[in-house]
C-alpha cells in the first residue's frame, strides 16, 4: 500500500508547481492544456485498446495451440470477419489522427489570434544572460524599464514582443504559455492572459551560451489594484540617498565603472548595456534568478561575478570594502 | 589520428576562458617615445598582454565592448571618425598591446578620453586585444569571425596583417607568442 | 557719368525687385559700405552682396588679389568677415582669430588672438574641429571656441573684452556655430547632438558676457521658455511640457536638439528664428514619441527668449535630420498677396516656405531625390514617413535618400532679390542604415546606428540648384562629381560663387547657371564665400580653402577608406577624396585686374 501511495504522490507532484507546464494559470496555457488532455485521452484510449487486443490475440493463440495442432484451416466466414475488423481498426486510427490534428489546429489558431486592443504591451529583449523588460505606453513618458522580472495583471491580455540583442534565446513560462524564440533581427510575439494571481518561474529554453541554464524569468501576476500599485512604483525615479553612507554609495556608483553600463533613473547614470537598476531592491533575485538578492550576495556579485555565474558579462569590480559596503547599501535602498 | 588529437588540443588554448577576480585600476605604462639618452635599455612587454592577445574569448569580448563602450562612435569599425583609424599600420602612440592599453587607460592629448576607473582593467585588456585584431595583427584562429553590424569592411578573419609602421614615436614591443 | 548711370541702374533694380525685398531696414549702412559684418551678411540671412562691379560679363577675368595661410590644416567652414576695411577670420581648432588690414598691400595681420581652447575638446567634436566664423558689431568681435566658450574681442586692439564658459566637454558639448548679434545681445548655441547633450540657445549681454536668457530645446516648458505667448500653428505642437512628455522618462536630458546652425532676426516682429538639431540617439527606437522640441524651428522674442511659435520638420526623427539650416527671411508674392515668409532648404530634401508670423507651412517641395518621406501633409504639418525605409534595430535598410547629413547640410544658400532664386549648394547621396542599441556614457558618442553612404540617382554626388520658391520648382542645376559642401554668395552683378570639395572656386551666371570662371585653390572648399568692397572701392570675393568637416573627414582625419562606416558612413561616399585633395587652410581673395 505504501509504495502505491508514494508513487501516487510522486506522480501527482508533476501536476502543480511554480514552473510547471501542467499547472495552467493562463488562457494560453489552458488552451495548450486542452490539446494535452485531448492527446492524452485519444492516445490513451488507443493504447488501451491496442493492449487489450494484443492480450486477447495472445490468449487466443495460446488457447488454439493448446486445443489442436491441425486446426489450421479457418472457417470460411472468418476471413471476412478479419478483413472487416482490420478496416474498422484502420478507420478508428484515421479518426483518432484527425481528432488530434483538428484539436491541435483549433488551439493553434486560438493562440495565434490577433492583438487585443486592450492588451498591455510589453517588450522583452534578451541578452546573454538576462532579460530586459519594457512596458510600452502610448504616452512615452510612462514607459517602464526593468530586468529579469515580468509583472502582469490578472484577467487582462498582455502582448509580449520578443527580441534579442545577440544570439537566439527562447522565452518560456510553462504555467502561462509555450516556448517562443527570440531571434536577433526580428520580433516574435506571445500573448499571455493569466487567470490566477501568484508567482511563476520561466526560463530561457534555447541554448544561448555558457550561462543559458541560469537565465530565469520571475513572473508575478497581480490583481488590478496590485498591478497599478507596482506600475506607479516603477514609474517613480530612483529613491534619493537619505543617509551619508548611501550618498557615498551613490557617489561610488557614479564615479566608478558602474555608470558606464547601468541606468539609475533620476541620476546621471544612463548606461544601457546592463540591466536597469532604478528599482533593483524591489526585485526577488539577482543575476536573472541565479542568486537571491541581499546585501551579501550583491557585494559578492559586484566583486566576484565569475564566482557566481562564470562567463557573465558583468565585470569584476575592484572596490575597497568600505566603498563596496556603501555602494551596496545605496543599491539595496533602491526599492 | 594523432594529428587530429594534436589539432584539437591545440585549439583549446585559443578558447580557454580564465575568469579572474577584480584587478586594481592601472596597467602597463610603457614609455611613449623610443628616444633614450645614452645606451637604450629595452622595456619588456607586460606578460599579461600575451594572455589576452591569443585568446578568442577575450578578443570576442573586446569586440562586444568596442560597441558597448562607444569606441565605434569615434573609431567606427576601424576606419576612424573623430578618432584616428585603427585598422592601418599608422599609430601615434604605439600599436602594440601595451601601448594600446595605456592609450585607453590614460587617454591621449587631442581627444582620446581616459577610461581608467570607467572600464575595469580586464575589459581594457580585452579592448586592446580587439583593437590589435583590427589591423590584422592577431592570429586568424583567435579573431572573431562574426560581426554584429552591416558588412562594410573586410572581415577580421581576412584582414591582411599591418604591423605598426615607422614614423610612430612610440617604441614597438614585440608581442609574445 | 558712370557713377550716375550706376545709381540709376541700382534704383531700377530696387524697384524691379520690390516684391522680393529682403529685410534690410537695419543694415542700410552696411549696404552702402559694402561690408560683410556677419557670416549671413545680414540679419535676414540673404548672403546677397549689393556690389555689382563683378558681372557675368567680366567675371572670367577674376584674378587672385592676395592669399593668407591660417596655419591650421583642418576643415575651414568660416566666412571671412569684413568691417571697416579689416577682415576677420576664425580658424578651426585652436580657433585663432586673425585681423587682416585691408588698407595695406597684401593685407598683413593687424593682430591675432589665440584663445587656447582645451585640446581634449577635439575628442568630442563629431564632425571635424570646425568653426563657422565670427560676427562683428559695436566695435567688438564675437566668436565661439571648440571647448564651449564665447569670447568677445575689441576689434581695434584684438584684446579680450570678456570670455564666458558655456559648454562642458565632459558631457560632450562643444561650440562650432557663428554667433548672431541682435541689439545688445549675442546669441550662441551648443553642439553635441551625437554625444547626448541637451541643446540650448543662450543670449549673452554684448557688453559684459553675462547670461541674459537661455532656452533649452528639451525638457519642461519653463526651461524651454514656453509661456503664455506661445502660439504654435499645428495641433501636435500644442500641449503642456511636451519637451518631457514626448520622450521616454529622463531621455530628454540626453535628447539633443543642439543649436549649432543659423539664426535670423526680423526687426519688425522682434523675433529670432533658428532651428534645433537631431534628437539623440540616432536609434529612434530608444526614444518613442515626437521628441519635442528637436528637429524643428523656433521663433522667439529676442529680448526675453520667450517662444512665439515652433514647427517640427521631423517629429520622431529617424535619419539625423538636424533642422539647423539657414532661415532666409523674404517677402514673397504667394497666391496674389505678399507674404512675409521664411524660406528654408531643409535637410530632409524639401524647400519649406513658412509664414514668419504664425509658423504655418505654406509649401514644402523636394529639391533633391527623396524617399525617406512620401510628402509633407500640409493639414497637420507632419511628414509622411515611408514605412519601407524605416530603420529597425538589427536590420539593414537600404537606399534611403536623402542621407543623414541631408540633401543639404549646414552650408548655406544665398538669395538674390534680382533673380528671385535661392542658390542651394547641396549633395546627392543615399545611404544604408542599421540601427543598434546605443549606450550612454557622458562624453562619448551616443548614436546607435551604422551608416554607409553612396552617390544618389544619377551618380553625381553634388549639385548647385537654383530654386524658385514662388513657382516652387528648380530653375537650373549644375551637377558636380563631389558633394558640394561650400556656402554660396550671390551678387547684384548677377554672379553666384561656390566651391567644390576638390578645391575649385567657381563663378556662374545667376540667371542660368552658365559657368563664368573657376580657380583651383590649394585644398577642397567647404567654407562660406563672401564679397565686399575694399578700401580702394573695388569688389573683392573671399573664401577659405581647406577640406574637412563631416564631408571631408577622410582627408582631414586621414581615415581608412576600407571601412565604409567610417565617419558615420561618409567615407564610403568619398573614398576617392584623398586622391583629389589634401588638407589645407588658406584664405583666397579675388578681384578684377
Amino acid at each position: 500500500m505504501r509504495p502505491a501511495i508514494f508513487s501516487a504522490i510522486l506522480l501527482l507532484a508533476g501536476c502543480r508547481g511554480r514552473q510547471n507546464a501542467l499547472d495552467f494559470a493562463s488562457d494560453q496555457s489552458s488552451a495548450i492544456g486542452d490539446v494535452w488532455h485531448l492527446m492524452l485521452v485519444v492516445c490513451g484510449v488507443m493504447y488501451l485498446l491496442m493492449m487489450l487486443l494484443l492480450g486477447w490475440a495472445i490468449w487466443r493463440a495460446l488457447k488454439a495451440r493448446a486445443a489442436s495442432h491441425d486446426a489450421r484451416t479457418a472457417a470460411p466466414g472468418v476471413d471476412r470477419k478479419w478483413r472487416a475488423a482490420l478496416a474498422a481498426w484502420s478507420a478508428l486510427i484515421v479518426l483518432g489522427l484527425f481528432v488530434l490534428a483538428g484539436g491541435s489546429f483549433l488551439v493553434d489558431r486560438r493562440l495565434a489570434r490577433g492583438e487585443d486592443p486592450n492588451a498591455l504591451q510589453v517588450r522583452i529583449t534578451a541578452s546573454e544572460w538576462w532579460w530586459q523588460v519594457e512596458y510600452l505606453d502610448p504616452a512615452p513618458s510612462h514607459t517602464i524599464v526593468t530586468a529579469n522580472e515580468l509583472h502582469l495583471p490578472v484577467d487582462r491580455p498582455t502582448h509580449v514582443e520578443l527580441r534579442s540583442n545577440d544570439v537566439i534565446h527562447s522565452f518560456w513560462v510553462p504555467n502561462l504559455n509555450g516556448k517562443t524564440d527570440l531571434i536577433p533581427g526580428r520580433s516574435n510575439f506571445q500573448t499571455l492572459t493569466p487567470r490566477r494571481t501568484g508567482r511563476w518561474r520561466g526560463q530561457c529554453a534555447e541554448f544561448c551560451g555558457l550561462e543559458h541554464a541560469r537565465m530565469a524569468m520571475d513572473v508575478t501576476v497581480h490583481d488590478a489594484a496590485g498591478f497599478a500599485e507596482w506600475q506607479a512604483a516603477q514609474r517613480a525615479l530612483a529613491k534619493a540617498p537619505d543617509t551619508p553612507r548611501r550618498t557615498e554609495g551613490q557617489h561610488v556608483f557614479m564615479t566608478s565603472t558602474c555608470a558606464s553600463c547601468h541606468t539609475i533613473a533620476g541620476t546621471d547614470a544612463s548606461g544601457k548595456v546592463g540591466p536597469d537598476l532604478t528599482h533593483l531592491a524591489s526585485r526577488h533575485s539577482l543575476a536573472a534568478g541565479a542568486l537571491p538578492l541581499d546585501a551579501k550576495t550583491l557585494a559578492a556579485w559586484i566583486s566576484q561575478p565569475h564566482a557566481e555565474k562564470p562567463g557573465t558579462n558583468m565585470p569584476a569590480t575592484d572596490l575597497p570594502p568600505d566603498r563596496l559596503g556603501a555602494l551596496v547599501d545605496y543599491l539595496m535602498s533602491l526599492r | 589520428m594523432a594529428a587530429c588529437i594534436a589539432l584539437t588540443l591545440g585549439g583549446c588554448e585559443r578558447e580557454k576562458r580564465d575568469f579572474t577576480g577584480p584587478q586594481p585600476p592601472g596597467g602597463p605604462a610603457p614609455p611613449l617615445v623610443g628616444l633614450q639618452p645614452g645606451t637604450p635599455s629595452p622595456v619588456p612587454p607586460d606578460p599579461r598582454g600575451a594572455r589576452y592577445e591569443n585568446n578568442a574569448y577575450h578578443i570576442g569580448q573586446g569586440q562586444n565592448l568596442f560597441r558597448w563602450m562607444n569606441c565605434n562612435g569615434c573609431h567606427a569599425n576601424g576606419g576612424g571618425d573623430a578618432g584616428p583609424a585603427l585598422m592601418d599600420g599608422e599609430w601615434r602612440y604605439g600599436g602594440d598591446i601595451d601601448h594600446i592599453y595605456a592609450s585607453i587607460d590614460q587617454g591621449r592629448p587631442n581627444g582620446m578620453p581616459s577610461f581608467r576607473g570607467k572600464i575595469p582593467p580586464e575589459q581594457i585588456w580585452q579592448l586592446a586585444a580587439y583593437v590589435r585584431s583590427l589591423s590584422g595583427n592577431i592570429r586568424k584562429d583567435a579573431v572573431p569571425s562574426r560581426s554584429e553590424g552591416m558588412s562594410a569592411t573586410p572581415p577580421l578573419t581576412r584582414r591582411e596583417s599591418e604591423p605598426p609602421k615607422g614614423g610612430d614615436p612610440a617604441p614597438n614591443q614585440e608581442p609574445q607568442r | 557719368m558712370r557713377q550716375g548711370a550706376g545709381r540709376v541702374a541700382r534704383a531700377l533694380l530696387l524697384v524691379a525687385g520690390a516684391s522680393f525685398m529682403p529685410v534690410l531696414a537695419q543694415e542700410a549702412g552696411v549696404q552702402e559700405k559694402g561690408e560683410w559684418p556677419m557670416p549671413a551678411h545680414d540679419l535676414a540671412s540673404t548672403r546677397y552682396s549689393p556690389l555689382d562691379e563683378i558681372t557675368a560679363a567680366n567675371a572670367g577675368k577674376l584674378k587672385v588679389a592676395f592669399t593668407f595661410s591660417t596655419g591650421v590644416d583642418r576643415g575651414q567652414e568660416a566666412a571671412p568677415i569684413v568691417v571697416d576695411s579689416t577682415m576677420y577670420i576664425v580658424s578651426p581648432y585652436p580657433n585663432i582669430v586673425y585681423a587682416l588690414d585691408l588698407t595695406r598691400e597684401g593685407a598683413p595681420v593687424k593682430w591675432s588672438f589665440r584663445p587656447q581652447p582645451d585640446a581634449a575638446a577635439q575628442g568630442v567634436a563629431c564632425c571635424d574641429v570646425v568653426n563657422r566664423g565670427a560676427v562683428v558689431a559695436g566695435g567688438k568681435l564675437f566668436f565661439n571656441t571648440l571647448d564651449g566658450q564665447t569670447i568677445a574681442l575689441d576689434v581695434a586692439t584684438g584684446k579680450q573684452a570678456w570670455r564666458t564658459k558655456l559648454g562642458d566637454i565632459n558631457r560632450g558639448e562643444t561650440m562650432t556655430m557663428a554667433p548672431l548679434v541682435v541689439k545688445d545681445k549675442v546669441l550662441v548655441g551648443n553642439s553635441g547632438g551625437e554625444f547626448g547633450v541637451r541643446g540650448w540657445l543662450t543670449a549673452l549681454d554684448t557688453a559684459t558676457g553675462k547670461l541674459v536668457w537661455r532656452a533649452y530645446s528639451t525638457g519642461p516648458d519653463k526651461d524651454v521658455l514656453i509661456g503664455p505667448s506661445f502660439k504654435p500653428f499645428y495641433a501636435s505642437d500644442k500641449g503642456k511640457d511636451l519637451g518631457m512628455t514626448t520622450w521616454p522618462p529622463e531621455a530628454w536630458k540626453t535628447g539633443g536638439g543642439s543649436v549649432w546652425g543659423w539664426i535670423s532676426y526680423d526687426p519688425e516682429s522682434n523675433l529670432v528664428f533658428y532651428g534645433t538639431a537631431n534628437p539623440g540617439p540616432w536609434n529612434a527606437e530608444q526614444r518613442p514619441g515626437d521628441n519635442k522640441w528637436t528637429a524643428g524651428i523656433f521663433a522667439r522674442d529676442v529680448d526675453t527668449g520667450e517662444a512665439r511659435w515652433f514647427y517640427q520638420f521631423s517629429p520622431h526623427d529617424l535619419y539625423d535630420y538636424d533642422a539647423i539650416n539657414e532661415n532666409v527671411l523674404v517677402d514673397l508674392p504667394i497666391d496674389g498677396t505678399t507674404r512675409k515668409v521664411i524660406v528654408r532648404p531643409e535637410r530632409n530634401g524639401y524647400v519649406y516656405v513658412i509664414d514668419r508670423a504664425s509658423g504655418e507651412v505654406l509649401s514644402a517641395d523636394p529639391f533633391s531625390p527623396v524617399n525617406s518621406t512620401l510628402g509633407i501633409d500640409l493639414e497637420t504639418g507632419r511628414p509622411r514617413y515611408n514605412p519601407d525605409k524605416q530603420p529597425r534595430m538589427g536590420k539593414v535598410v537600404r537606399d534611403i535618400c536623402p542621407t543623414a547629413p541631408g540633401a543639404k547640410d549646414w552650408n548655406p544658400s544665398a538669395w538674390s532679390p534680382d533673380t528671385g532664386l535661392l542658390y542651394i549648394p547641396h549633395a546627392n547621396l543615399c545611404m544604408d542604415w542599421e540601427s543598434m542599441q546605443a549606450n550612454y556614457i557622458a562624453g562619448t558618442p551616443y548614436v546607435g546606428a551604422e551608416v554607409r553612404m553612396y552617390a544618389g540617382p544619377g551618380g553625381h554626388r553634388g549639385v548647385l540648384t537654383a530654386w524658385d520658391p514662388v513657382r516652387r520648382r528648380i530653375a537650373w542645376e549644375i551637377k558636380e562629381d563631389l558633394p558640394v559642401w561650400s556656402g554660396t554668395v550671390v551678387t547684384r552683378g548677377g554672379v553666384v560663387f561656390y566651391g567644390t570639395m576638390d578645391g575649385w572656386f567657381k563663378a556662374v551666371d545667376a540667371k542660368d547657371g552658365k559657368p563664368l570662371w573657376k580657380f583651383k585653390t590649394g585644398s577642397g572648399i567647404i567654407g562660406q564665400p563672401v564679397s565686399y568692397r575694399g578700401p580702394d572701392g573695388h569688389q573683392y570675393v573671399a573664401v577659405l580653402s581647406g577640406v574637412g568637416g563631416w564631408a571631408g573627414a577622410i582627408v582631414a582625419g586621414n581615415l581608412d577608406p576600407r571601412d565604409g562606416t567610417a565617419a558615420k558612413g561618409m567615407v564610403n561616399a568619398t573614398t576617392d577624396l584623398k586622391q583629389k585633395t589634401q588638407p589645407g587652410g588658406t584664405l583666397y581673395v579675388f578681384a578684377l585686374p
